[in-house]
């Protein structure tokens, strides 16, 4: 399992929301380049990246920074926010970044996501936000009536086989992960994913290494990073069960 | 001066950033000229082999590259690139490659590929190219297909994906990385350094 640490643009700045809202922002650094290189120096392997203004406009807003971020680093580079079309997700992969994560397009644009899915495979993954036990779309704003399960099991039949399954209610809350969400999510993916949305400390870490799910490819974290609560290292060693 | 050979396939700005990470002085170039003054040659590449080995040779690269080996000037594939220094691939109904290595490219044996993400990669034996890494040493690996050096020799590291596969290959002074140094942490930037130390002391 990997750590990725997460940074989010809004405004041009590295900033973190609590569970989603734009209006409860707290900004952690005026360059997000540097929040970033910040995180490889401390030994990260991966940088998820959210264009947070893009997931409310419906397109990239903050692609020349994303730009900066994957050239700059030697790590490699994950976006979200505001993919909705084939342009959009074609120039954020020639921008340097080695993998997309579609939201709302995913669920609204059935063509598009063939088309993603065909012209670009496994750099494709499909981001799964649930707020309230319903996945949520359009930067947030907007919720479906359909289960977190349930969209895992369509898009699955559509060919999707990466995910990013994310709790906004517990996102920016520090309070820990669902552990039986978790466990209910690798049983109804088949191929891999991610969980991002409420690690607050290393022993949320540990405790999702216990559960042992072979399918779990990582783990996204924000906020815990930015206050401080465990660094880099030290929670990419309780995921590779040395120390922590 | 590194030269990056730009031949047109792939974002190169990254490796070209790692580079001067390591201190050394990219040039991203498909000049003959431009190559022939570098002290060291590193040669990318993304996709497909048939299509990049037809731009290669359109630029007359590979004559150019193999005049340079001979001078003695370290040179490195990296991913694509470094299929490019082997003499055949099967890829999309077949192709020949450089042939500054002996050996084929073949596609992994994995029933999923490509595979995408960080691998360790598992040393043969010492080598100056990886210098104060550690044994393994985990590398980003995104590829479908692998070489199969003909000689059990060049082989410098070896990963697993559902089955051993050679990821780094060296016959001084052609090196090659399946992974991407300058997507790997600081363990890839040590690997580049080496390689930019081994320019210099050719110099």
């Amino acid at each position: 399992m990997i750590l990725l640490p997460a940074v989010d643009i809004r405004d041009g700045k590295a900033v973190r929301l609590r569970q989603g809202r734009f209006d409860d922002e707290t900004v952690y650094a005026d360059d997000p380049l540097e929040a970033a290189r910040s995180f490889v120096e401390a030994g990260a392997r991966f940088l998820h990246v959210v264009d947070l203004d893009g997931a409310r406009e419906g397109e990239p807003v903050n692609l020349h920074q994303v730009e900066r971020i994957a050239s700059e680093l030697a790590v490699p580079v994950e976006l979200g926010g505001g993919l909705r079309s084939i342009v959009s997700i074609r120039r954020a992969l020639a921008s340097g970044v080695t993998r997309v994560v579609l939201g709302t397009a995913a669920f609204t644009d059935p063509d598009l996501l063939d088309e993603a899915l065909s012209a670009f495979t496994s750099r494709i993954l499909v981001g799964v936000d649930v707020r309230g036990g319903q996945v949520s779309v359009a930067g947030w704003t907007r919720e479906t009536q359909v289960r977190g399960v349930d969209a895992i099991r369509r898009m699955q039949a559509r060919g999707v086989t990466r995910f990013v399954y994310t709790n906004v209610d517990r996102d920016g809350m520090l309070e820990g992960l669902d552990l039986d969400e978790v466990t209910r999510i690798s049983q109804a993916v088949r191929g891999r994913f991610l969980i991002s949305g409420g690690i607050g400390s290393v022993e949320d870490l540990v405790a999702l290494r216990e559960l042992r799910l072979l399918n779990l490819a990582g783990v996204i974290s924000g906020k815990a990073l930015y206050e401080g609560r465990f660094g880099v290292r030290e929670g990419q060693a309780a995921l590779d069960g040395k120390g922590g | 001066m590194i030269a990056i050979v730009d031949y047109g396939m792939g974002n190169l700005r990254s490796v070209a950033k790692a580079l001067e990470h390591v201190g050394a002085e990219p040039v991203l170039t498909h000049d003959h000229a431009r190559v022939r003054e570098a002290s060291g040659i590193v040669l990318p590449g993304v996709g497909a082999m048939p299509k990049a080995m037809q731009r290669v040779r359109s630029l007359a690269l590979d004559e150019l590259l193999r005049e340079r080996v001979e001078a003695g000037v370290p040179l490195i594939g990296l991913c694509m690139g470094m299929q490019l220094l082997f003499e055949s691939t099967t890829e999309l109904g077949g192709a020949d490659g450089i042939g500054l290595l002996a050996g084929s490219v073949e596609r992994l044996e994995a029933p999923k590929v490509p595979q995408i993400g960080w691998n360790e990669v598992s040393w043969r034996r010492t080598s100056a190219l990886t210098e104060g890494l550690p044994q393994p040493c985990a590398f980003y690996h995104a590829n479908s297909f692998a070489p199969r050096p003909a000689d059990d020799g060049d082989v410098l590291g070896t990963a697993d994906y559902e089955g051993e596969f050679v990821s780094v290959v060296e016959r001084a002074p052609v090196y090659g990385l399946q992974s991407h140094p300058e997507k790997s942490g600081p363990d890839g930037l040590r690997l580049l350094r080496n390689f930019v130390r081994l320019a210099q002391v050719a110099e």
